[in-house]
């Protein structure tokens, strides 16, 4: 039998009249008219204090949705701007294919330039003999 | 001169509260269309039993007073959201016992080092210069806050397992298991105080 399945551990009449008399509430009737006074009050300052900036469910559900579907367009927009962007570079690529550069024509390197590796010790049998 | 009674002028005008108890049905729906009147006539009703619930919860009589503003301001703000045909008093418990879990909590953080100083007397008690009454506080505070809430809304205020388990947001067999070690824990704390009588 452990600790906590004593049947000790019944309400023990003693431990609750001390603990009732600890945790009474006030008996008196001024003491009730008096935090009633000060929980109105108290609604009233929330109340009066919350209303510059607190919205309206109605309204704050209309901003919502609103809000939602403003950034549903936006977002379809960026991403029909952006494949845009993408088709519109393939085409420049492909349509200037025909007039490339003139510095990638192979015509402009046909002189005689000199094989770095001629220069080179003999590596092989062959560049021996 | 004769005055003549005209009854259209005695007749109010104000529909809802009177001195004679009126539906509370009626106060809620009134108080949720902003009837101010309303709205105070249900806090003198629940006030009472909402500081029961609160002092339950924190160790002192002024936190149990916050808790209980605090509380009747979320239920205030919460109205339009109450379905009128639900029991008030368990909706309002609920969020008293929310509110004051909550300053349990901010407390908690804030005085933690000197906790057992913070045990302040019930309210204006003379018995509290008891050493067992003295004792019992301390052994109170020594217990987390949701076994103090049990044991004492059990115990003291004969709320069941069930209707406390809704209250504090928790199943009932937790609230049976936290009276049971709230018994335990206050037995084994004052253990010495009660061998001596």
């Amino acid at each position: 039998m452990t600790d906590h399945d004593r049947p000790t551990l019944h309400r023990d009449d003693e431990l609750t009249t001390r603990l009732r008399a600890l945790v009474a509430p006030p008996t008196d009737p001024a003491y009730w008219a008096g935090l009633e006074t000060r929980i109105l009050a108290r609604v009233r300052q929330g109340r009066d204090g919350a209303a510059w900036w607190v919205l309206p469910e109605r309204i704050y559900r209309i901003g919502l949705l609103a809000a939602g579907l403003t950034l549903i367009v936006a977002g379809s927009v960026y991403l029909r701007h952006r494949a845009l962007e993408t088709r519109m570079a393939y085409e420049t690529i492909l349509d200037s294919a025909d007039d490339a550069p003139v510095f990638a024509r192979r015509g402009l390197f046909d002189g005689e330039r000199p094989d770095p590796l001629r220069a080179g010790p003999a590596t092989t049998p062959e560049d021996r003999r | 001169m004769n005055t003549v009674a005209l009854p259209w002028t005695v007749a109010s005008t104000r529909p809802v509260v009177s001195d004679r108890p009126a539906d509370e049905r009626a106060l809620i729906l009134a108080a949720q269309r902003g009837d101010e009147p309303a709205f105070g006539e249900l806090v003198r009703r629940h006030q009472r039993r909402a500081y029961v619930v609160a002092r339950a919860i924190v160790l002192n009589h002024e936190d149990a007073e916050d808790a209980v503003q605090d509380a009747f301001l979320h239920a205030f703000r919460a109205l339009d959201r109450f379905l009128p045909d639900q029991a008030f008093g368990a909706w309002l418990h609920r969020i008293v016992a929310n509110a004051a879990l909550d300053l349990t909590r901010r407390r908690k953080v804030r005085d933690a080092d000197d906790l057992p100083e913070t045990v302040a007397s019930p309210f204006r008690d003379p018995a509290v210069t008891d050493e067992l009454q003295r004792r019992l506080a301390a052994a109170l505070a020594s217990l987390p806050a949701r076994q103090r809430a049990v044991i004492t809304l059990h115990d003291v205020e004969g709320y069941k397992h069930a209707e406390i388990g809704g209250m504090l947001g928790i199943p009932e067999g937790t609230a049976r298991s936290d009276l049971h070690y709230a018994r335990a824990q206050l037995r084994d704390l004052l253990h010495d105080l009660r061998s001596d009588r």
